[in-house]
């Protein structure tokens, strides 16, 4: 496990590991009390989307680093899980704040996973990741579909809608953090943070258009520390403990 | 599973239908052939299908509940994922009942309505807690064991939509059980925390699931209008019997002992004894067993079961919810395709 945590790609690919579990363990919160049984089961579908690539990175990691994906997965110390703070937020039942979050991070997500699929050097992680890639294309379409399809359906969708925009977007800037316990990151990682943010708001503006929405995204400071390097907010460590509850009852046994 | 009533307005009865029809309506079913939404049916059958129907798709999305209390904490990454998808299934089975229950005249948003304001119900075994993992294997093992037994010979019903949604929802249940089964037998492989955790679980659950096939039928159900036109094919205690000759003996199999349980208010099991009649009668070929407490039955059914409000009032909390989403993209109501 030492060896993986000192790592910088094994970090990088297990923050976006840590967001996939975190996105699919929030959102199957909702399976069975979606607020359309038709998108119920899709949002359900996307939920064991996050949770099947989760596996998949964690899966190469364990490949790696001779461990079970499942104790990487759940038997890390909360400071080694380097997930944003953003996918650690409860929807709180609120379906807009749900679906402007998943957005964000779907959007987010094409963009770095297909970072991770162009690795020359690793013919394996980029086989993983091009799997991952169309289902998370579809998740990016059908998610900007809800934020255009909410938003322009009349004065109490918007108004949600917008206030969900107007609470979230001010954690986006910490979905880019670079991940890790080390030193501060080298100038060529800070230089392709701000690619990667750029691109990504990019895409979040055009969709924020079609939307009639509003929404400014700026890059945190390099000194504001988040998830990524560890500081999770305390609702974190509750939801590990949730997550692990059962594991706990008896450490080892198989389940 | 047919016991709700959806309206409050009198069907006419069959002797009030016209005898032609009525007779012509009989000959199709008794010669095999499907009932269809367009066919003429008696509106006795119509409302009797819709009950059944509506009733099955409420207990789906119910049934969703238990469970899905459990993904969050579901013990490995596979476990977690193999869940989150049950429950999803069990959702879209509701979503495709509610699809044939609005054919059959009554739209998404009242049968909604009706479940969340209990004018309309739900299969009694979802109002009893699942406080363990061994609980989300036993639902898994148990009760869809019990549902698909129960649902294969509704496949052999007469309604066309309803008979083409129970064989596409059976091919789904057949993996759940597989999961459930699974689970069983990982937990009852397990460490001694673990069997014991799945005995505790298995003596919540044997009696709900003999009472899940509903309480004996009346003497001459062959010849009521359920029965005589193919709603339900086959009685209660025939499903039950059938239900203890495959699951005592499996049970036995993997070391669960079969007890006769006392439970407080809160469904907690307070006294167990083995139950002496559990053994193979060979002449009968059937496995005797020791009835469940059908009185505890009528109270569940009245909404004093031990979850009633909790379902009740987490399935209400997430229309409210919802309803803004709901008049956003329909006005309150929902377009959908016409079912199977």
């Amino acid at each position: 496990m030492e060896s993986m945590l000192s790592n910088p790609l094994a970090v990088r690919i297990l923050s976006h590991a840590d967001d996939k579990l975190m996105l699919g363990h929030v959102q199957s919160d909702w399976t069975g009390l979606g607020p359309i049984l038709e998108e119920d089961i899709a949002s359900s579908a996307m939920a064991q989307d996050d949770l099947s690539h989760a596996l998949t990175l964690y899966q190469y990691l364990g490949d790696r680093y001779d461990l079970d994906p499942d104790v990487i997965a759940f038997e890390r110390s909360a400071e080694n899980y380097f997930c944003c703070d953003l996918v650690t937020q409860s929807d709180e039942f609120d379906w807009a704040g749900s679906v402007v979050k998943r957005w964000l991070m779907a959007t987010y997500m094409l963009i770095v996973i297909a970072d991770l699929s162009k690795a020359d050097d690793d013919s394996d992680l980029g086989a993983r990741c091009d799997r991952i890639l169309p289902e998370q294309e579809l998740q990016v379409l059908h998610l900007q579909r809800w934020i255009i399809r909410l938003s322009n359906a009349g004065d109490e969708a918007r108004e949600r809608m917008q206030l969900a925009l107007d609470r979230i977007a001010p954690l986006a800037g910490m979905v880019v953090e670079m991940p890790g316990h080390g030193p501060s990151p080298q100038e060529s990682c800070l230089i392709r943070r701000e690619e990667i943010f750029r691109e990504w708001t990019a895409g979040l503006h055009e969709t924020i258009k079609q939307a009639g929405l509003n929404a400014t995204f700026s890059l945190p400071e390099q000194t504001q520390l988040g998830g990524r390097r560890s500081r999770h907010a305390d609702h974190f460590k509750e939801q590990l403990v949730e997550m692990t509850e059962v594991r706990r009852v008896d450490p080892g046994a198989s389940w | 599973m047919i016991n709700a009533s959806n309206s409050a307005k009198p069907a006419p009865t069959p002797s009030q239908e016209d005898p032609e029809l009525l007779a012509q309506f009989e000959q199709r079913i008794s010669d095999g052939i499907l009932i269809e939404p367009g066919d003429w049916m008696p509106e006795a059958y119509r409302m009797g299908m819709l009950a059944m129907a509506e009733h099955h798709a409420n207990s789906e999305i119910i049934g969703a509940l238990p469970e899905g209390e459990w993904i969050t904490r579901a013990p490995s990454l596979r476990r977690k994922l193999a869940l989150t998808a049950k429950v999803q299934d069990e959702v879209g089975h509701g979503q495709m009942l509610y699809r044939v229950s609005q054919e059959l005249g009554k739209s998404r948003d009242d049968m909604l309505r009706d479940l969340v304001t209990g004018k309309t119900k739900y299969h009694n075994c979802f109002n009893y807690p699942a406080p363990t993992w061994a609980d989300i294997a036993m639902i898994q093992w148990l009760i869809d064991g019990a549902a698909i037994m129960n649902q294969k010979t509704l496949a052999d019903g007469a309604y066309g939509p309803y008979v083409r949604t129970m064989n596409r929802i059976n091919m789904e249940e057949a993996f759940h059980f597989k999961s459930g089964e699974d689970m069983v037998l990982t937990l009852m492989s397990g460490t001694k925390s673990q069997k014991k955790m799945t005995q505790a679980a298995f003596d919540r659950w044997w009696p709900v699931t003999l009472m899940f096939f509903g309480p004996a039928d009346k003497p001459n159900a062959e010849s009521r209008p359920p029965m005589r036109w193919r709603m339900k094919i086959e009685k209660n205690d025939s499903l039950r019997q059938r239900f203890v000759n495959r699951f005592a003996p499996a049970a036995q199999d993997l070391g669960l002992k079969i007890n006769i349980v006392t439970k407080d208010d809160q469904g907690n099991v307070t006294s167990t004894t083995p139950d002496e009649a559990i053994m193979l009668d060979e002449e009968s070929g059937n496995w005797t067993f020791t009835q469940p407490d059908w009185d505890e039955f009528w109270r569940v059914i009245r909404g004093n079961g031990p979850c009633n409000d909790h379902r009740l009032s987490l399935r209400r909390f997430s229309y409210e919810q919802g309803g803004w989403v709901r008049k956003a993209v329909g006005s309150g109501t929902i377009s959908t395709p016409p079912a199977a």
